[in-house]
């Protein structure tokens, strides 16, 4: 795995269009993290965004042929991922159920702590789960995965203009709703 | 009056704006506090989104992809005319060199021929030539020098470029020839540029299916 390590993705791509299945192993170990994070942001949700990731690099293993070499892989498996959490979330009852079992690693710890960060948390993700799926995505792929705006509209396949006026979009109604929590922050800081 | 620059201000947060548009922004901050409240605005939105951490743990990347490996079905086949259309893509650049390399072989030499021929290095072969029409020189010197060695079928298709012009020497036709060449060549890589750069909006979107 280690000399596997080392190879150009171009490479490993071209060896998993060919039926590589370790090759694709190694790219689903390169990008698995950055897939999970669009994915939970979008869902909201630790074990659906899991099955998304799933369903997102099967889909893409699917479809590899179709990529074309010299294209960002990973903004192909970002869009996939997309796709995959959308599904999942028409498939499944989440936002308010799900968000109340969230739990937190570290609750053990501090559990004073772990709850005002579980509330946050849940509070964030509810604000960004009542976004339209549309501002959501390019919230999404802007703040957890730092893509450029260039980035998120080819992932998207919409104009940059776009990209921008629904970041602006986005985060005007975070702003809104997440105002008692900015305030609390003040309140910290002074 | 003055014009508030909110719209831009997420942009200029991501580091999205550039050249005019970037100084006007810059200047219009450093006057004016509104605007300078509206951007620290966004970007405490911003920090506190990134500092929410993920509400519970993922299966780490290495056994991820070790169980989903295991797990993935048989890659579907390309149907055969899309390899044919595959292959052939590449194809046609190689053609188009092939194509060119040939014309310039074919000029040279036909130059060559008439110098030697003109110099009178040809012996009989230059008397018998130039009762020929000048065009047809380097047709017939290779069929002089070469046709005892030539299948009927090459003597054929040698026969059919001639009478379709390729060994005119006519310098007209010569640069006409390089220029659809060189013509089919821009084509070909203006549609590969444009295939490169917009990979996404040609990649189909993608349907998703449950894995059991």
């Amino acid at each position: 795995m280690a000399a596997l390590g080392a190879e150009s993705e171009t490479r490993l791509i071209t060896n998993a269009q060919q039926g590589d299945r370790n090759a694709f192993g190694e790219l689903i170990r390169r990008h698995h993290a950055g897939v999970v994070n669009v994915v939970y942001r979008m869902c909201g949700d630790v074990q659906l965004a899991e099955d998304a990731a799933q369903d997102a690099f099967i889909q893409a293993w699917l479809h590899l042929r179709s990529f074309r070499p010299g294209s960002s892989l990973r903004n192909w498996l970002f869009r996939i991922a997309v796709n995959a959490a959308l599904d999942v979330l028409r498939g499944k009852e989440t936002t308010a159920e799900a968000l109340e079992t969230l739990t937190l690693a570290d609750a053990a710890a501090d559990p004073e702590a772990a709850l005002s960060q579980k509330e946050q948390a849940m509070l964030i993700q509810r604000a960004i789960l009542s976004l339209t799926e549309t501002s959501r995505a390019v919230l999404v792929l802007r703040e957890y995965n730092d893509l450029t705006y260039q980035e998120i509209a080819a992932a998207l396949d919409i104009p940059v203009g776009t990209v921008m006026s629904r970041l602006n979009h986005a985060r005007g109604c975070l702003r809104e709703i997440l105002k008692p929590e900015f305030r609390h922050r003040e309140n910290e800081n002074d | 009056m003055i014009e508030h620059v909110n719209e831009w201000l997420g942009a200029y947060l991501d580091g999205e704006l550039r050249g005019l548009r970037l100084r006007q922004v810059e200047s219009h901050l450093a006057e004016c506090s509104v605007c300078h409240s509206e951007l620290e605005s966004l970007r405490n939105l911003s920090a506190l989104l990134r500092e929410s951490a993920p509400a519970g743990s993922f299966t780490p990347s290495e056994r991820f992809a070790a169980n989903l490996t295991l797990r993935l079905p048989p890659q579907p086949e390309l149907p055969p005319s899309r390899k044919v259309l595959n292959a052939g893509w590449w194809l046609i650049p190689a053609g188009i060199l092939g194509a060119w390399v040939f014309t310039q072989i074919v000029t040279g030499m036909a130059s060559l021929v008439v110098i030697v021929s003109q110099a009178g290095l040809l012996g009989n072969l230059g008397t018998w030539l130039q009762a020929r029409s000048q065009p047809t020189d380097w047709f017939t010197t290779t069929l002089y020098l070469f046709s005892g060695q030539m299948s009927t079928n090459s003597l054929t298709i040698l026969d059919a470029l001639n009478q379709a012009g390729l060994f005119i020497q006519d310098s007209i036709t010569q640069i006409t020839w390089q220029v659809v060449l060189v013509g089919l060549y821009w084509v070909w890589l203006a549609s590969w540029w444009l295939r490169r750069r917009q990979p996404a909006a040609n990649q189909e979107t993608l349907p998703i299916r449950r894995v059991t």
